[in-house]
C-alpha cells in the first residue's frame, strides 16, 4: 500500500513537469532530451515569422547557429515566463494566482516552493498538486485515503497534529495553535492525536528529588499534570467530523513516570464541553487513556442527545459496569452506529443495561465488547436483547468468559435474526455443546458471514461445519451483490456446491 | 466457465475466499493467542492478587496480635518496679519488636521479590511482544506475498482463459464469416445474373413500347392538330360572339347607368320622403303623446266624473229608496183612502141594496163575502211571514186560542194553504223537533234547558229550519205537504186527500181546543195524547177515509223523508230569482185585478135588477107624483073651497071679502111649486 501511494506521488510531478523542463533542463539531458528540443526548436519560428523580416532572422540565426546546434534566439524565454517566475519569486510578498489564466496558474502552483507560510498559501490554493508536494516534502509516508484522498486537507490535518503532539503546556505559546486555526479550520475534519505532553518543566526537575513520595506529591501536582484544553481548537474547527484522542506519551524511555499517563478531571471536563458545543462531530475516538467510570460517565452525558454522532470509541480504558450503563443510556438518546467499549472492565450488569438499551434500539449497527468480563449473565441478557433488535450487524464477544448457555441463546438467536453479519465469540469457554447448538442456529441462518470461534472449546467438526455454512451465506450474498435481481436463483445453483463442499 | 474452475471442480472464487480468510485467520490467530493469553494472564493475576491480599490480611492480623502483646506488655512494665525484671522485660520486648520488623521486612522482600519477578516478566513479556509482532509483521508480509501470488497466477490464468476463449470465438466467427461471405458471393451472382437477365427482358420491352410509342404519338399528333383546327374556327366563332356580346353588354351598361342615375334619383327622393314621413311619423308621435296626455287628462276628468255619478247615484239610490218607502206610504195611504172611499160605496151599495132588498124587494139580504173585502192595505206590499214566524204564530196561537177563540180563529186559517189543517202541522213539526234532534248544536240544547216547553220547541225549530234551508212560510208548507204526499205514498188505499178534510180538520181542531178549554192546562203529554184521542174521534166522527194524520207517519221514517226533501228542495231553489220579478208583475195583476174586483162587488144582475127597479120606481114615482098633484090639486081645491066659502062668507061677512077675493090664478100656481 505504501510502495503504491508513494509510487504514485512520485510519478505525478514527474508528467506535470515534462512541459516546464525546456528551460531548466537545458545542461542536464543532452543525450535523452534531444528529441524533446527539435520541438521547441522548431515552436519558435512560426512564431517570429511574423515579425517584419522574419527570413533574415532566420538567415542570422542560422549562420549563428551553425557551430553549436543546441544554442538558439529562441531560448530567450517568453515575457509571460518571465512574469511567471518574478511571481513565483514574490510570491510570498505579493500572492498572484486567481487574477490568472488557469494555464499559468498551473505553471505558477507548479513552481511554488511548498516551503511558503501558510498564512500565504492556506486559504489561497487549492491546487491537490501543490499540497502533494508540501505533503511529500514533510513526511515521507503519506496515507491520502486516510483524509479523504485530499492532500490539502491531509496537510492541514497532520499539521495540526504535529503541532499538538509537541504541545508543552505552560512553555509552547498556544498561539502557535490558535493562529493556525483561521487558517486551517475550512479543511480540518479529522483530528487524531496520540500523544498530549504534560507540562514537564519543573516536575522535570524536581523528579530526582521526590521519587520517595510521589504518591503524596502526585495528588499536589494534580493540576499542573492537565494537559492541552481542546475547547477552542475544537470550538473553531467548523468542520471537524472525526475526534480521535489517546492522552499519552510516546517515547518516554527511561523517563516513565506514572504521571505522564494521567487523564485528569480538568482534562475531561473541557474535553466533554468541548465535544458538547462540536456539533459536526461524528466520531469521537478517547482511546488507551485510563478513562475509569467517572469520567466516562462526564463524556457520555456531554454526548446526551447529540445531533450528528455516529461512532463512540472507548476501547482500552477503565470503564466498568457504570460507564457502560452510562453508554446504554447514550445508545437510547443518540443516533450511534457504531460503539466500542473492548478492553475495559465491564462486567454482566453493565453488559445487562447495554442489552436492554440494545433490545429496542434501530441505530447500533457495531457494538465491540472485546476483552471484557460480561460472562454468561451479560452474554445470555445480550443474546435476548438480540431477539428483538432488528438493526445491528457485528457484535464483537471476545474474551468475555462467555460459556455454554449463551451459546444455545445465540443458536436461537441466530434462527431469527436476519441483521447480524459478523459474530465473534473467540476466546471464550463455548465448550463442545455449546459449539453443536451454535451450529443448529447457523443451520437456519442465511444472513451470518462471520463467526469467530478460534480458541472457544469448540469441536474441530462443528467449526468446520460452520466455516461450511458461513461460506455458502457469503456466497449467496456475493451473488447477490454482483446481480441483485436473480440472487434467488444463484441461491438454489449453490446448493449443490455446498452439498458437495 | 471453465477457467473458473479448477481441478477439484470448486470456482476459484472459493479458492481465493478460502486462501483470504485463512491467511487472516494466521494473522488475526496472533491477536486471539494474545487476547487468550491476556485472559489467562488476568485470571492469575486476580487469583495473585486474591492471595496476596490475604496474606497482607493474615500478616496485618498477626502482626496486630503481635503489636497488641507488645503495647499490653509496656503497661505491665509500667508496674514493675525492679529494675532487673524491667530490664529483663525490655529485653524480651525488644525481641519481640525486632521480630515483628523481621516479620515486616520479610514481607517486604517477599513483595519486592514479586516486583522483580514481575518486572523480569515484564520484561519476558515485552520480549514476547515484540517476537509476537516481528512473527505478526512476518505473517502479514507472506499473506501478502501469497495473496498477491494467488492473484497474480489467478490473472494469468484468467487473462489465459480470455485468450482462449477469445481464439475460439475469433475462430468460430473466421469460420461463420467466410461461410456466410460465400453465401454472399453465391448470392449476389445470381442476383447479378439476374439483373442482367431482366435489363435485356426491359430493353426489349422499351423498344416494343417506343415504337408503339410513337405510333400511338403521330396519330395522337394528327387527331390533335385536327382538333386545334377546329378549336380555332371555334375561337372564330366565339370572337364574333364576344364582339358581339360586348356591344351588347356596352348597351346594357349604359342602360344600366342610366337606370343608376334614375336609381340616384329616386333614392334621393325616397330619401326626402323618408325624412318627410319621419318629420310626420315625430308630429304624429308627439300628437300622439300629447292625445295619451289629453286622453289620461280626459279619464281622469271622466273617472272623477264617474266617481261623482256613482256618488250621485248612490245618493239617488237613496232618495229612490226614500222616496220608495215614501211612495209605498202614499200608494198605501192613497190606497187606503181609496179602499176606504171604495169600501164606503161599497158599504153604501150595500146598504142601498140592503134597503133596495127589504125595503123594495122585500128579499131577505145577505151580505157578499168577497177576500178582497177584508184587505186592508195594498196587496203587493203584505209581507212573507218566516217559517219560524209561522210555527211561532202557530204555537202561540195553540196555547191562546183557548182565551180567544173565536177572533182568532178566522184570520188564523187564512194563513194555511188549503189542504193542510195547522194541527197536522203541528202535529208534523213536533215529530220533526224530536227526530231531528242532531240537526241542533249542543251547546243550544243545553241552553235549551231551562226554557218552557214551547219556546224550546221553537227554537229548536228554528235552528232545524235553518240547517234544513228552510225560510219561507212557502217552504215550511212545501215541507209538511211532502210529509203529507210521503204518506199518501205509503198508504196506497186512501190516495187523495180530499178537500173536505180540511174542513172536516178544522172542525176537529175546533172541537181539540174546546176540549182542552175544559181540560185546563193539563200536562203537555197529555195534552198530547188527548188530542190524539180527540183527533182521532174527530177522524171517526167524520170518514173512515180520510187519510190518517201524521202519527201515521213512523218516526223511523222522518229522516228518510228529510233527506229526500233536502235532496226536492235544492231544484226550486235555483230558480228562485226569476220567480222574484215575476211576483212584482203578479201583484200588479192583483192590485188591478183587486180594484176589478172592487168596481164589480155590485154584480151585473144586480144593477139590471136595480136599473129594472129604479125604472118601475121611476114609473111608480111618477104614478106617484101625479097622485101627489091630483091630491095637492085635490086639496088645494078643496081648500079653496073653504076659502072661497069663507071668502065668500066674508065677503059676504065683511067688506073685505071683496079684498080677500084670491083670483083663481093664484090657486093654480101651487101645485106647479
Amino acid at each position: 500500500m505504501q510502495d503504491t501511494v508513494t509510487t504514485s506521488a512520485l510519478l505525478d510531478p514527474s508528467h506535470s513537469s515534462v512541459s516546464t523542463q525546456d528551460k531548466s533542463s537545458t545542461g542536464g539531458h543532452t543525450s535523452s532530451t534531444s528529441p524533446q528540443l527539435s520541438k521547441p526548436s522548431i515552436t519558435p519560428v512560426p512564431a517570429k515569422s511574423r515579425n517584419p523580416h522574419p527570413r533574415a532572422n532566420i538567415c542570422r540565426m542560422r549562420r549563428i547557429i551553425a557551430e553549436d546546434p543546441e544554442w538558439s534566439l529562441a531560448i530567450v524565454p517568453l515575457l509571460t515566463e518571465l512574469c511567471i517566475q518574478h511571481i513565483i519569486r514574490n510570491f510570498q510578498k505579493n500572492p498572484i494566482l486567481k487574477q490568472m489564466l488557469p494555464e499559468h496558474q498551473q505553471k505558477v502552483l507548479n513552481h511554488l516552493s511548498p516551503d511558503l507560510p501558510l498564512a500565504v498559501t492556506a486559504n489561497l490554493i487549492d491546487n491537490e498538486n501543490y499540497w502533494l508536494r508540501c505533503c511529500m516534502h514533510r513526511w515521507p509516508v503519506c496515507h491520502v485515503a486516510h483524509h479523504g484522498g485530499s492532500w490539502k486537507r491531509m496537510f492541514f490535518e497532520r499539521h495540526l497534529e504535529n503541532l499538538l503532539k509537541h504541545f508543552i503546556p505552560g512553555t509552547t505559546d498556544p498561539a502557535v495553535i490558535l493562529d493556525l486555526l483561521p487558517l486551517c479550520r475550512n479543511y480540518v475534519r479529522r483530528v487524531h492525536v496520540d500523544q498530549f505532553l504534560p507540562p514537564v518543566q519543573l516536575p522535570a526537575q524536581l523528579r530526582p528529588g521526590d521519587q520517595s513520595d510521589s504518591g503524596s506529591e502526585g495528588e499536589m501536582e494534580e493540576p499542573t499534570v492537565d494537559h492541552y484544553q481542546l475547547g477552542d481548537l475544537v470550538a473553531g474547527l467548523s468542520h471537524l467530523e472525526e475526534l480521535d484522542l489517546v492522552y499519552d506519551v510516546k517515547d518516554c524511555g527511561m523517563n516513565f513516570e506514572w504521571n505522564l499517563f494521567l487523564f485528569t478531571y480538568r482534562d475531561c471536563l473541557s474535553l466533554a464541553a468541548a465535544i458538547k458545543a462540536c456539533h459536526t462531530l461524528k466520531i469521537f475516538k478517547l482511546t488507551r487513556s485510563k478513562v475509569d467510570d467517572d469520567k466516562a460517565r462526564i463524556i457520555i452525558r456531554s454526548l446526551l442527545d447529540h445531533p450528528v454522532l455516529e461512532e463512540l470509541d472507548l476501547s482500552q480504558n477503565l470503564i466498568g459496569d457504570r460507564g457502560a450503563r452510562g453508554a446504554a443510556k447514550l445508545l437510547s438518546h443518540s443516533r450511534l452506529r457504531v460503539l466500542n467499549l473492548a478492553n475495559n472492565q465491564v462486567r454482566a450488569p453493565g453488559a445487562q443495561s447495554l442489552a436492554h438499551a440494545l433490545a429496542h434500539n434501530t441505530n447500533l449497527i457495531s457494538l465491540n465488547l472485546r476483552l471484557n468480563c460480561i460472562e454468561d449473565e451479560g452474554g445470555q441478557a445480550l443474546a435476548h436483547a438480540l431477539q428483538t433488535n432488528k438493526c445491528l450487524t457485528t457484535l464483537h464477544l471476545g474474551g468475555n468468559e462467555l460459556s455454554e448457555p449463551t451459546a444455545t441463546l445465540l443458536s436461537q438467536v441466530l434462527a431469527i435474526n436476519t441483521t447480524l453479519t459478523s459474530i465473534n465469540l473467540s476466546c471464550n469457554h463455548i465448550g463442545l455443546d455449546g459449539g453443536k447448538q451454535l451450529l443448529e442456529g447457523m443451520s437456519d441462518n442465511k444472513t451470518l458471514l462471520e463467526f469467530d470461534l478460534r480458541l472457544s472449546d469448540v469441536a474441530q467438526e462443528s467449526e468446520y461445519l460452520i466455516g461450511q455454512a458461513l461460506y455458502a451465506n457469503q456466497e449467496a450474498a456475493r451473488q447477490r451483490a454482483l446481480n441483485p435481481s436473480h440472487f434467488m436463483s444463484t441461491i438454489t445453483a449453490n446448493g449443490p456446491e455446498n452439498s458437495v463442499g | 466457465m471453465n477457467w473458473l474452475a479448477d481441478g477439484s471442480g470448486r470456482p476459484v472464487s472459493w479458492k481465493l475466499a478460502k486462501l483470504l480468510l485463512c491467511g487472516t485467520e494466521l494473522v488475526t490467530n496472533i491477536q486471539v493467542a494474545i487476547d487468550i493469553r491476556e485472559i489467562h494472564r488476568r485470571v492469575e493475576e486476580e487469583e495473585i492478587k486474591r492471595q496476596r491480599i490475604e496474606k497482607l490480611e493474615n500478616e496485618v492480623k498477626t502482626s496486630q496480635d503481635k503489636f497488641d502483646e507488645i503495647t499490653s506488655k509496656w503497661e505491665e512494665g509500667k508496674q514493675k518496679r525492679i529494675p532487673q525484671e524491667l530490664w529483663e522485660m525490655l529485653n524480651t520486648q525488644q525481641l519481640h519488636c525486632a521480630g515483628l520488623l523481621e516479620d515486616k521486612n520479610k514481607l517486604i522482600s517477599e513483595l519486592q521479590q514479586e516486583l522483580k519477578t514481575k518486572d523480569d516478566q515484564y520484561v519476558k513479556d515485552l520480549k514476547k511482544q515484540s517476537d509476537d509482532i516481528c512473527l505478526l509483521l512476518e505473517r502479514m508480509e507472506e499473506q501478502v506475498k501469497n495473496v498477491m501470488k494467488t492473484f497474480r497466477e489467478e490473472l494469468y490464468n484468467i487473462e489465459k482463459a480470455f485468450e482462449v476463449e477469445r481464439q475460439e470465438l475469433l475462430a468460430s466467427n473466421k469460420k461463420k464469416w467466410e461461410r456466410a461471405l460465400q453465401a454472399h458471393n453465391a448470392k449476389e451472382l445470381e442476383y447479378l445474373n439476374n439483373r442482367m437477365k431482366k435489363v435485356e427482358d426491359y430493353e426489349k420491352q422499351l423498344n416494343r413500347q417506343r415504337i408503339w410509342d410513337c405510333e400511338e404519338y403521330n396519330m395522337i399528333k394528327i387527331k390533335l392538330e385536327q382538333d386545334v383546327q377546329i378549336l380555332e374556327q371555334q375561337l372564330q366563332q366565339r370572337k364574333a360572339i364576344y364582339q358581339l356580346n360586348q356591344e351588347k353588354l356596352e348597351y346594357n351598361l349604359q342602360v344600366l347607368k342610366k337606370r343608376d342615375e334614375e336609381s340616384t334619383v329616386i333614392k334621393s327622393q325616397q330619401k326626402r320622403k323618408i325624412n318627410r314621413l319621419h318629420d310626420i311619423l315625430n308630429n304624429l308621435r308627439s300628437k300622439y303623446a300629447k292625445q295619451i296626455k289629453q286622453f289620461q287628462e280626459e279619464n281622469q276628468s271622466l273617472t272623477s266624473d264617474y266617481k261623482r255619478l256613482v256618488m250621485q247615484f248612490k245618493e239617488l239610490q237613496k232618495a229612490m229608496r226614500h222616496f220608495a218607502l215614501i211612495d209605498d206610504e202614499k200608494f198605501r195611504e192613497i190606497w187606503l183612502m181609496n179602499e176606504e172611499e171604495a169600501k164606503d160605496l161599497i158599504a153604501r151599495a150595500f146598504d142601498v141594496d140592503r134597503i133596495i132588498h127589504t125595503h123594495h124587494l122585500g128579499l131577505p139580504w145577505a151580505a157578499p163575502d168577497f177576500w178582497f173585502l177584508n184587505n186592508v192595505g195594498p196587496i203587493s206590499q203584505q209581507p212573507q211571514k218566516s217559517a219560524t214566524q209561522i210555527v211561532e204564530e202557530m204555537l202561540m196561537r195553540s196555547e191562546e186560542e183557548e182565551a180567544e177563540e173565536a177572533t182568532s180563529e178566522p184570520e188564523s186559517y187564512l194563513d194555511l194553504p188549503k189542504q193542510i189543517s195547522e194541527k197536522t202541522t203541528k202535529r208534523i213539526l213536533m215529530l220533526l223537533c224530536d227526530e231531528s234532534g242532531f240537526l241542533i248544536e249542543s251547546k243550544l240544547l243545553s241552553l235549551l234547558l231551562p226554557l218552557e216547553q214551547n219556546e224550546c220547541y221553537l227554537l229548536r225549530l228554528d235552528a232545524i229550519f235553518s240547517a234544513l234551508g228552510i225560510e219561507s212560510e212557502d217552504d215550511l208548507y212545501k215541507l209538511v205537504n211532502f210529509f203529507l204526499k210521503y204518506r199518501a205514498h205509503r198508504l196506497s188505499s186512501s190516495l187523495q186527500i180530499k178537500p173536505c178534510s180540511q174542513a172536516s180538520m178544522e172542525k176537529a181542531s175546533m172541537e181539540e181546543t174546546s176540549t182542552r178549554s175544559e181540560l185546563e192546562l193539563a200536562e203537555q203529554t197529555e195534552m198530547e195524547g188527548e188530542k190524539e184521542e180527540s183527533l182521532v174521534e174527530g177522524e171517526k166522527e167524520e170518514e173512515e177515509e180520510t187519510p190518517p194524520s201524521p202519527w201515521v207517519i213512523h218516526p223511523n221514517d222522518v229522516l228518510k223523508i228529510l233527506e229526500a226533501f233536502v235532496m226536492g228542495l235544492k231544484k226550486p231553489r235555483d230558480s228562485w230569482a226569476p220567480l222574484r220579478v215575476q211576483k212584482n208583475v203578479c201583484d200588479n195583476s192583483k192590485d188591478s185585478e183587486y180594484w176589478q174586483a172592487l168596481t164589480t162587488v155590485i154584480p151585473s144582475s144586480k144593477q139590471n135588477l136595480w136599473d129594472a127597479l129604479y125604472t118601475a120606481l121611476e114609473k111608480y114615482h111618477l104614478v106617484l107624483t101625479q097622485r101627489a098633484k091630483l091630491l095637492l090639486e085635490n086639496s088645494s081645491l078643496e081648500q079653496q073651497n073653504t076659502e072661497l066659502q069663507a071668502l065668500l062668507q066674508q065677503y059676504l061677512n065683511s067688506k073685505i071679502n071683496s079684498e080677500l077675493q084670491v083670483p083663481p090664478t093664484q090657486v093654480l100656481r101651487v101645485p106647479t111649486k
